[in-house]
């Protein structure tokens, strides 16, 4: 069976291949069969790459310990759900998953597009093609999943770590954001290849786009809570090197999001949105390169691997010919029109995009550094989360309040008065948020104060253009109010979708302050009946009870939580001693109050012989925000990202004028 | 074991053999093997068309927002003039394509 | 209208003056911590980030004296003896490659509190089983 792997691989690699030298010439020269033939290899190319997914996933579900990878990755008594997630456990897997999203996304893009946008798409495909190239050509000749061995009684089974739900779907969600970035690239470059001015593809691609963006969004918040209640530092982001390789393209595809906006309306920002599309893209394929290399150390570190070189090499290639590419082309990229006043909607997505990727720049050189660093002799020096948060800070806060303003602000110009009245409201809610947090006690941690006071002026901000919005249609149109304002979102879905997501990201904000500028760490010793007391709670440390689990020998503190003399619940803190792996794994035990969104984070740091136990305990105020954001963040983007039928009327039409016969 | 897995690839090679030629087999002597791509003029079609559309959604936002209060009576005027002058133009200067190319094939044939 | 430049070309290079103006300053203020191993400590002196492997038995308590373990550099034979306080992660053990952030002091690094850092064995390659 590994020689049908082997053979749809290089099946697969031969059709890219093709895709981009039959794609290439009929683009060229016009060929009609050509370009048509091409597209085909992209969709034969997916089967094809299909076919060595399944052929994987048959000998990982038959535990056929004569596949290498099978026999690396997992073993007898792996249940079967981690199994099927060790496809992607390991380099060789994660290439293939990678492959067969990135084939399917390209096979999807062509059927949809086939029959609209030819010329577009003729130049698309050998873009295509090239990046399935890259990926095929790894897999078959530097990185193989089909490697074969004579089979061991058993495999070396599945990290402990990465036994857990989490695994099944957090490193999928990223990849689809990751390889999602690769289509709104192939369309640029296709555009900019075919000597296109008009916003077509930037119409074709937005949905991708937004599509990526949220996957990758999403992948990142799995990641972290995964971080928050596997790991159990207390913490569920570390600005490690790899965590920071998902966030990075998330900005630059934030900035996009909003500046692909100023150019369909406006016309304005080509070049810009074109070096976006390519930073995100690269950046993306960067991620993939920084998790597989071992360039930079980091907790997720990967060994030393032969991937490294070709990923720099490829990343490299790609930078240069589509900067070239888009130099080329700058002529045809020059706007007629311009930004007409410094307050105005379009100046407001301006700024945003500055911050979004000066804060993307300032955590690439973070990443970058340590490599920098080496190569001019001086180590690895490395910069670690002080570094971070301050940039956080610099750019963020601004970028929370720009999230209030822009909605309040109008296209191409907005004199002082009517932004007066439209900040009135929410200025005045942040102003009283502001000080009524002053009252409690908030000034402890003035960057926390500021953070709260603007997510209010956010918050206010978008309740008044959903308010006012609902007012003008019911004025307009009649009937009730929950009528109007489901009207009001059904035809402004990109407005309104949009407006939820930024109430999920001041969420996402809040939570984060919450949790980071006003949380409370306290670490003592305890023996069984003894108390420890932290903010309002206190805990007495009652037995620790020890359990013989399936594949380790579990221990658990128990500790009695009470709160102002009430008693709310025991909690159970530990280790897992993993018998076969000869690894420990940190059980943290949280209570989650929900009402408040706080949490109580026991780690038990050590047990000792004498039967005390040294336990860290934190108390993290509003963390569950983070986790709900995740949610209305969701739904925001589904609403955007649904189809609206008048759009696609008005497309079909301008396209059908072109053919259209004189009239009568 | 072996055998199979070889005749399978084989078969998936040729399958997707197959599906590559399909244009050419399909349509062995065309009329016309041109790739549909809009020449200069359908070029400037289209960007006038979305010149068009552009101006044409302006308007209907700045409505909007007028109702809704964002952009105040006195902007509105402002605003509401150019961008009516500018839709109309685009329109024109479709309607004017538009004649010129029933023209031209009129005095085609 | 005569404008010759559209405001936001000055936008975006006040925009990029500023960031890096923002930029040198925290750099000069703060900066990063040099990443050594233990046969390089000499050199160094002040806060370091310590990396290497440790070799031998761990001794005392993290939560009490401290920790008592040595460091050896990654592919070498220095090392040097190490004092830490603070949380253990739990993949800590001899043989593993560890970091920490403190000062040489007499001999001894001394570690900051709860700097102590595992690295992951890695995931892509995997435990050969002896």
């Amino acid at each position: 069976m590994p020689e049908l792997g082997r053979a749809a691989l290089a099946v697969c690699l031969g059709l890219a291949v093709y895709a981009v030298v039959a794609g290439g010439f009929a683009a060229a020269t016009r060929r009609r069969r050509l370009a048509r033939s091409a597209q085909n290899a992209l969709l034969a190319a997916f089967i094809a790459s299909l076919g060595a997914a399944a052929v994987l996933l048959g000998a990982l579900l038959r535990k056929d310990f004569s596949f290498v990878y099978v026999a690396d990755h997992t073993s007898l008594q792996l249940p079967k759900q981690y199994t099927v997630s060790a496809f992607w456990g390991g380099q060789e897997g994660s290439l293939l998953l990678w492959l067969v999203i990135l084939t399917g996304f390209g096979a999807a893009a062509v059927a949809l597009n086939r029959r609209v946008e030819t010329a577009v798409l003729a130049w698309v495909v050998p873009v295509l093609g090239l990046v399935t190239t890259f990926f095929a050509f790894m897999l078959v000749v530097v990185s193989s999943p089909f490697d074969t061995q004579p089979a061991p009684a058993d495999g070396a089974g599945l990290n402990p770590s990465l036994q857990n739900p989490y695994m099944m779907i957090h490193p999928p969600f990223l990849y689809l954001g990751f390889v999602g970035l690769t289509i709104p690239f192939a369309f640029a470059m296709g555009a900019l290849l075919a000597r296109r001015t008009d916003e077509r593809w930037i119409v074709a691609t937005r949905r991708w786009t937004l599509f990526a963006w949220t996957a990758l969004g999403i992948g990142q918040l799995l990641g972290a809570h995964w971080a928050y209640v596997e790991v159990g530092w207390g913490g569920y982001y570390a600005w490690d090197p790899v965590e920071n390789a998902a966030l990075m393209p998330w900005l630059v595809a934030t900035a996009f999001l909003h500046s692909v906006m100023i150019q369909e309306k406006r016309g304005m920002l080509k070049v810009w949105n074109m070096l976006l599309v390519v930073l995100a893209f690269c950046l993306a394929l960067f991620g993939t390169f920084l998790t597989r290399s071992g360039v930079v150390s980091s907790i997720h570190s990967f060994t030393q691997s032969p991937l490294g070189p070709w990923f720099l090499g490829f990343i490299c290639l790609v930078t240069i010919c589509s900067l070239a590419l888009v130099f080329s082309r700058l002529p045809l990229l020059r706007a007629k029109t311009r930004l007409e006043s410094l307050v105005s909607r379009e100046a407001t997505f301006l700024y945003n995009n500055l911050l979004l990727v000066a804060l993307c720049l300032t955590i690439l050189w973070g990443v970058a550094f340590p490599i920098l660093s080496d190569a001019v002799g001086r180590g690895q020096i490395t910069v670690s989360a002080p570094y971070y948060n301050f940039f956080l800070r610099v750019f963020g806060l601004p970028l929370l309040l720009l999230m209030g303003i822009g909605p309040l602000v109008a296209w191409r110009r907005a004199s002082l008065r009517s932004l007066g009245r439209s900040f009135a409201w929410p200025a005045g809610i942040a102003l009283a948020t502001g000080i009524l947090l002053l009252a409690l006690g908030a000034g402890s941690s003035w960057v926390g104060l500021v953070a709260y006071t603007f997510s209010a002026f956010v918050l206010g901000s978008i309740g008044y253009e959903f308010a006012r919005g609902t007012r003008a249609r019911r004025a307009l149109a009649g009937g009730s109010w929950s009528s109007a304002f489901a009207e009001l979102v059904a035809r402004n879905r990109r407005r309104y979708g949009g407006y939820v997501v930024h109430a999920a990201i001041v969420l996402l904000a809040i939570g984060v302050t919450g949790s980071s500028a006003y949380d409370s760490v306290k670490t003592q010793k305890l023996k069984p009946g003894q108390t420890m007391a932290i903010g309002d709670y206190r805990l007495t440390y009652r037995a620790l009870v020890k359990h013989e689990g399936a594949n380790a020998t579990e221990y658990r503190a128990l500790l009695d939580v009470r709160r102002r003399g009430h008693f709310l619940e025991t909690l159970a803190s530990g280790k897992n001693s993993y018998r076969a792996e000869q690894q420990v794994s940190n059980e943290v035990g949280i209570r989650s109050d929900y009402l408040t969104g706080e949490d109580l984070f026991v780690i038990t740091d050590q047990i000792n012989r004498n039967g005390s136990v040294d336990f860290k305990v934190l108390v993290k105020p509003l963390v569950n925000l983070i986790w709900l954001s995740g949610v209305l963040f969701l739904g925001g983007s589904l609403i955007a990202l649904w189809p609206s039928a008048a759009e696609q009327r008005r497309l079909t039409a301008r396209y059908r004028e072109l053919r259209a016969p004189a009239r009568a | 074991m072996t055998t199979v897995a070889l005749l399978l690839g084989a078969l998936l090679a040729a399958a997707c053999a197959l599906y590559v030629a399909l244009p050419f087999l399909r349509e062995p002597a065309p009329a016309e093997d041109r790739l549909d791509q809009p020449g200069t003029l359908e070029r400037r079609q289209l960007e006038l068309a979305e010149e068009r559309d552009r101006a044409l959604a302006a308007l209907k936002e700045l409505e909007f927002d007028h109702r809704t209060g964002k952009v105040s009576d006195d902007d509105y005027r402002e605003l509401v003039g150019p961008l009516r002058r500018r839709a109309a133009e685009a329109l024109r200067a479709l309607e004017l394509r538009a004649e010129s190319r029933e023209e031209r094939v009129r005095a085609a044939g | 209208m005569a404008r010759s430049q559209s405001p936001a070309r000055l936008v975006i290079a006040l925009s990029v003056a500023a960031a890096l103006a923002v930029f040198l300053l925290y750099v000069s203020v703060a900066g990063g911590t040099p990443s050594v191993q233990p046969s390089q400590l000499r050199s160094h002196h002040g806060d370091v980030a310590l990396v290497g492997k440790v070799v031998g038995k761990a001794t005392g308590d993290a939560h009490g004296d401290g920790l008592r373990f040595r460091l050896r550099d990654v592919s070498g034979s220095a090392s040097v003896p190490i004092v830490y306080r603070g949380s253990v992660p739990d993949l800590f053990r001899t043989g593993r490659e560890v970091r920490l952030e403190g000062r040489l002091q007499n001999g001894v690094f001394v570690a900051k509190p709860d700097s102590l850092r595992t690295k992951c064995p890695s995931k892509y390659t995997p435990a050969k089983r002896s």
